[in-house]
């Protein structure tokens, strides 16, 4: 157990310190990749309690896809920070309360009463040949299969949401239908090689005989 | 199960090492020579006019969110395909739901042409 | 002697598995890269290296030594740290994936259930490498490069998956070394037969990620110089080089393992016996895992540049809807247990 400990406090810590970095870089760039390095660290977290599909999951979602979205947004958007931190001060004490109250609901809810250690002593270690993706899957698939296509729905919506909102056609545009280029047919379009006897303009004095016959 | 997973942290940080190695050597070892003209960014003979950091399309993002979509639903179809095998034919119909839901939302990416790169 | 290697501390003994691993892949890394010249060399009759030492073979050797020489140039206005960065993140993925990595039936180092998981999640981080150096380099090529190069790996990777996702649909387990188990028997009951379309999607999807001809535009030597690694000298640069040539090893291998029953022999066991090498072994993998890294060069020597639309398209409109027809396809079969590959 003392190992494990260890590790959870050093993953703890490295998620704390990059949360903090997060909001604290004036650099947008250098704030997501802090970002990055906080769900790394808290995949390591989950997969120390034993949740090894959501651990690496949140790796494959959320610093593999989502992140390449946000470090998408934020290197090529030119966000004006003198402007952004302009108002900082002012928005100062309300942005302390909203933080506030968050805080203690956030206590409230998952703080000692609900989710201490009396609450949930830890598990015993799973076997070494457990699998939990296996374990889920048979849940989500048969009981929670409702929601399973509930979810469906909502990536539906964010699909025709995205193009709703960011699809728009460029008239300057000069490119082709790759599709339509190889759909060719088989008479009129397309280049027919002829075989057919060199007309060569004869050479003065030339032998005829030689010139013609030959067609390679 | 853990004990499995010790061997994994340890190969990343020496994964990382093995990036670190090369570059510090090269470090030590070859010369450091600053120059105006050689440390500018290439830019075919002329001079850099601006900051390289330029708007991009906002196709990207279409992309990078659609990536997003089809990146959740490959987790979900992970546990799917270890359990179809126990589960039987109604895991099959639930995916064939869960997946011809998407596949909506594909032919209406298609059909507005999100997928064309022009 | 065992008792010995049972004396040392566990993390000394994974440290030294892992070197086990490690050397012989970084070797294999720097002679793939002679490979590739002496083979290409010959498809376009030419001999290729062969000055350093006996038929160029010191070649590798030669060209680390001097890269390890030359300068590690860092453009001004680029930012630094990220730019150094950006190496290190390429290649620690490239080189951890093999963490879980099953050479026989007993030698893995990191025998975790979620093998394949892990692995697609690492290959996931390799688009970083690229971002992080494009954007750090603040050069309007390398930017141009990155960009290209993430939008194509985003692409690929979804078809990727998507293949994957069929792998554990035939096999019914995360775990590497139970993938190869259920492909047991011979030539015949290798996955590659049952999923024909899915190994073809997961090849080529593998040669695009790795940003390999044809799919090279990120590089795109003609248009844009060299992509994302334009601002690169020195260490940096090959560093960058041995993650795209451990990339494309880590792929060999895995379309080996997924596909091409991975240790099994091709010949049934009954016939063969422990004959000789005949019987399941390493060598076979080794084999299997040469002749993918053999088509790799293969098709680059053989095809010009994919045209940028055209990538994208592919990745998109061709290869995503045969996954996703062939998943159900395969999960239909595997439900009413298709003989010879899923009898009760």
């Amino acid at each position: 157990m003392g190992f494990e400990k260890f590790l959870f406090y050093v993953f703890a810590l490295i998620t704390l310190w990059a949360a903090g970095m997060v909001i604290t870089r004036r650099n947008p760039v250098h704030a997501v990749l802090f970002l990055v390095l906080a769900f790394v660290s808290s995949a390591a977290l989950w997969v120390l309690i034993e949740a090894e599909f959501l651990g690496i999951v949140l790796v494959l979602v959320y610093v593999g896809a989502v992140m390449v979205l946000f470090l998408f947004v934020v290197m090529m958007l030119d966000v004006d920070l003198a402007a952004l931190r302009a108002g900082f001060i002012r928005a100062l004490p309300l942005g302390l309360l909203v933080a506030g109250v968050m805080a203690v609901e956030i206590f409230l809810i998952v703080g000692p009463a609900n989710f201490g250690l009396e609450a949930f002593p830890p598990p015993d270690a799973a076997p070494a040949d457990a699998t939990n993706t296996r374990d889920l899957g048979i849940l989500l698939y048969s009981i929670y299969i409702y929601p399973v296509e509930i979810a469906a729905v909502i990536l539906l919506v964010a699909i025709v949401a995205a193009i709703r909102l960011t699809l728009r056609r460029r008239p300057d545009n000069k490119s082709v239908d790759p599709a339509r280029q190889v759909r060719v047919k088989k008479g009129p379009d397309r280049i027919r090689l002829v075989k057919m006897a060199p007309e060569v303009e004869e050479p003065f004095g030339a032998s005829p005989t030689t010139e013609s016959g030959e067609t390679s | 199960m853990l004990d499995n997973y010790l061997p994994i942290l340890i190969f990343i940080l020496v994964g990382i090492l093995v990036g670190v190695g090369p570059l510090a050597l090269g470090y030590l070892l070859g010369p450091r020579r600053p120059d105006a003209e050689k440390d500018s960014p290439y830019e075919c003979g002329f001079e850099a006019f601006e900051t390289a950091r330029l708007k991009f399309d906002v196709r990207f993002y279409l992309v990078a969110i659609l990536f997003i979509v089809f990146d959740l639903e490959i987790a979900f179809l992970f546990p799917w395909a270890i359990v179809l095998d126990e589960l039987g034919i109604f895991a099959f119909w639930a995916m064939v739901v869960f997946l011809g839901i998407l596949v909506v939302g594909f032919i209406y990416e298609w059909k507005k042409g999100a997928l064309e790169w022009e | 002697m065992t008792e010995l290697w049972n004396a040392l501390p566990l993390v000394i003994q994974i440290l030294l598995k892992i070197t086990a691993i490690l050397l012989p892949l970084l070797g294999l890394v720097a002679y793939y890269t002679y490979a590739e010249r002496k083979v290409i060399g010959y498809i376009q009759i030419r001999i290729g290296p062969n000055r350093v030492g006996w038929r160029g073979l010191l070649q590798p050797i030669a060209d680390a030594v001097k890269l390890m020489m030359k300068e590690i140039v860092i453009p001004t206005k680029a930012d630094k740290t990220l730019f150094l960065l950006a190496p290190m993140i390429a290649i620690a993925p490239a080189m951890a994936a093999w963490a879980v990595f099953p050479f026989d039936e007993e030698l893995v180092l990191a025998d975790i259930n979620a093998g394949l998981l892990y692995i697609l999640a690492l290959t996931s981080l390799g688009v970083y490498g690229v971002i992080i150096a494009g954007w750090a380099s603040n050069s309007r090529y390398a930017l141009l490069g990155a960009m290209r190069s993430a939008a194509q790996i985003v692409a690929y990777e979804i078809a990727m998956g998507f293949a994957l996702v069929g792998v554990l649909v035939a096999a019914g387990s995360l775990n590497l070394g139970a993938i190869v188990a259920a492909q047991q028997g011979s030539l015949l009951t290798w996955f590659w037969l049952p999923l024909l379309p899915l190994f073809g999607v997961y090849l080529i999807s593998g040669v695009a990620e790795t940003n390999r001809a044809p799919f090279d535009v990120a590089e795109g030597e003609s248009e844009i110089v060299a992509g994302f690694h334009v601002e690169y000298s020195g260490m940096g640069f090959a560093v960058f080089f041995l993650a795209e040539y451990a990339n494309m090893i880590l792929i060999a291998a895995l379309t080996s393992l997924m596909f091409l029953g991975g240790w099994l022999s091709p010949l049934p066991q009954a016939w063969v016996g422990d004959l000789w090498l005949l019987g399941d072994g390493f060598h076979w993998l080794l084999l299997k895992t040469f002749f993918f890294m053999f088509v790799f060069l293969w098709l680059r020597a053989t095809f010009p540049r994919y045209r940028y639309d055209q990538i994208m398209r592919l990745g998109w409109k061709v290869f995503i809807p045969i996954t996703i027809v062939w998943i159900l396809v395969v999960a239909l079969a595997v439900v009413y247990r298709l003989p010879p590959w899923w009898s009760a």
